[in-house]
């Protein structure tokens, strides 16, 4: 079973992967590099010549995208439906998630089974009949429009989450708890629940991520101005006839910061939702 | 809700007559009770508009046109009909299969990379998920710009290294637009892979890997025997999964190429939006999906059965 590989000495074998890892993490920041600096140029610069540091450093991309554009209205309506969405989800998972693994009724498993179906369904496949039903129930341009589509697909995914993780919670506390009188909503409220903060932080941080950084159906909801969610509005710049690449850099660089200040302070429970298969991508 | 109506005589008398049982009594009602929320969302967000969907793929429904008429499989008909139908449908499996071997392999050699020790590993580690948590719009609009072929900045560094004379349209050549599209959707969803893989590898037990090469085992016979199917079940969860979202992945297309040039990137899920929120022909737009459904429900029941396996052992 010894090849060629084996007589590459260790020290050679570690620099390779040593090499490999340089690349991948240079193509990795190097658009995010652009980004950042792109954003503190100003426009004669972007345009005639790369420079590698902003020559004269200037705020005014920032400056232009909050006081020309419409950035801070887009990022309040973003702000209005991912807080609502991920409430609104939150509480309808972790009842259905206890039902669903600690009742003892008829249909559970295949509901429990459901979930998951239904979490897998594709957006592209969703489109049309959210779109639909949207404009059916007059909810078109609308946050509960919004609020619905992304529920549609964060329900689902909550649930599953929550479902997995309530089965590793032992039920021998909580049957006692009802041995000692406690109703079945008492036990959720001061037993499950509290064990259950870890999945529920999770599964919060993916639902605001995911409303916060959904298109499509922004898209096609939201097409009034004023309803207009960031990355539609952000989309914008380049959607156009002609382009503003600093205004763009500078409102993205605003739109991911949330995303990634979230990121910083929970890495530990967004690494433990990769096992959870969370994520589009 | 009290206690008293929870246990109520009935349902107590049809349980088993254990102590125990009689503390789920009242688990019919509520546990409905408690389902019907997110049942409600399921059944009236999904399954609803899903059926509602199907019955206009059969109409000749526009936007902003009233209900439409019964045009039977005439939709079904005219996409069949159409002669870029088959190229459309071979484009989107070539390209989601080549973004997702893509993937896998850069997925593998970061995860193989990762997987030993040394200074400031976690760091790295953070910031390479960094295009998993970023959304997925910021991350195509900046690759975009520099793909330009007007400003964009890799005609500027090839310009000016002297590798390219005069700047080159990237994103309207029919073969450079495909490949950076593949390039995108892999630079995007490389890192979940690996780290994955690299979660998956930390779990697999350094003894096995000591006896491997006690029994004389290289570095391919230990990664062939010992890695590869201890990632076997990780392996196939991500790649389905993967396969699922890349193929039906709507925004990278839309915002890198928009389909262009002349259709070169007119993946199924693009089509299916040009069709009806272009085009304004939401029967056609709606049939289209249910024509890619039984390829999709194939890959959602296998995905699901080892997600479901997995997630009751």
């Amino acid at each position: 079973m010894t090849s060629i590989f084996d007589r590459i000495p260790d020290s050679i074998f570690r620099l390779c992967s040593f090499l490999v890892i340089v690349i991948l993490f240079t193509m990795i920041l190097f658009p995010l590099y652009f980004m950042v600096t792109t954003s503190f140029k100003f426009e004669g610069e972007i345009y005639s010549e790369l420079t590698w540091i902003p020559r004269e450093p200037t705020l005014s991309n920032f400056r232009d995208v909050i006081v020309n554009f419409r950035i801070p209205l887009y990022l309040r309506n973003t702000l209005i439906v991912a807080l609502s969405t991920t409430a609104i989800v939150v509480v309808i998972s972790v009842l259905a998630a206890y039902a669903l693994t600690r009742l003892r009724f008829p249909g559970r498993a295949v509901m429990a089974r459901g979930v998951l179906f239904v979490y897998l369904i594709p957006g592209s496949l969703m489109l049309i009949p959210m779109y639909l039903i949207i404009v059916k129930l007059g909810l078109k341009d609308t946050f509960p429009g919004l609020i619905i589509a992304n529920m549609s697909f964060s329900v689902p995914f909550c649930t599953w989450l929550m479902i997995g993780y309530m089965r590793s919670i032992s039920s021998e506390i909580e049957e006692a708890s009802l041995i000692d009188g406690c109703t079945r909503i008492q036990s959720l409220w001061h037993i499950v629940i509290p064990l259950s903060i870890p999945a529920i932080v999770t599964a919060s941080i993916f639902i605001f991520n995911n409303v916060w950084n959904e298109f499509i159906f922004a898209l096609v909801i939201a097409q009034d101005d004023n309803r207009r969610m960031i990355s539609v509005g952000l989309s914008n710049f380049y959607r156009s006839d002609f382009y503003m690449v600093g205004p763009m850099m500078a409102g993205s660089l605003i739109a991911m910061t949330p995303v990634v200040i979230l990121y910083i302070l929970a890495q530990r429970y967004v690494v433990s939702g990769l096992s959870a298969g969370a994520v589009k991508g | 809700m009290s206690q008293e109506t929870l246990s109520s005589p009935i349902l107590t008398r049809s349980s088993p007559p254990k102590k125990k049982a009689s503390l789920f009594a009242g688990d019919v009602r509520l546990g409905w009770l408690l389902v019907t929320p997110a049942l409600l969302v399921v059944v009236g967000m999904v399954g609803y508009p899903f059926v509602e969907a199907i019955r206009i793929s059969f109409t000749d429904r526009m936007v902003g046109r009233g209900p439409g008429r019964w045009v039977g499989l005439a939709n079904y008909e005219y996409i069949l009909g159409w002669p870029d139908f088959t190229n459309m449908v071979i484009r989107t499996v070539l390209i989601t299969i080549a973004a997702v071997l893509l993937k896998t392999l850069v997925g593998l050699i970061l995860a193989a990379a990762l997987n030993q020790d040394f200074r400031g590993r976690n760091v790295l580690r953070g910031i390479f998920m960094l295009p998993w948590i970023l959304p997925t719009y910021i991350i195509v609009l900046v690759w975009r710009w520099i793909f330009d072929g007007q400003t964009g900045l890799l005609n500027q560094i090839l310009v000016s290294w002297g590798v390219l004379s005069e700047n080159y349209p990237f994103l309207a050549q029919r073969g450079s637009a495909v490949v950076l599209l593949i390039f995108v959707m892999v630079w995007k969803g490389y890192p979940f892979y690996a780290l994955t893989f690299l979660a998956g590898m930390q779990t697999i037990s350094a003894e096995l890997y000591d006896a491997a090469k006690v029994d004389g085992a290289g570095r391919i016979g230990r990664f062939r025997y010992i890695t590869l199917p201890g990632l076997r079940q990780v392996m196939g969860v991500v790649i389905l999964l993967s396969t699922i979202w890349t193929m039906n992945s709507l925004e990278i297309p839309m915002l890198l190429t928009g389909g262009g040039p002349s259709n070169a990137t007119e993946v199924f899920p693009l089509l299916t939006y040009h069709l009806a929120m272009q085009n304004f022909r939401l029967g056609e737009g709606a049939a289209l999906p249910i024509m890619m459904l039984p390829i999709i429900a194939l890959l959602v029941l296998t995905v699901a059965g080892y997600m479901d396996k997995e997630a009751t052992e």
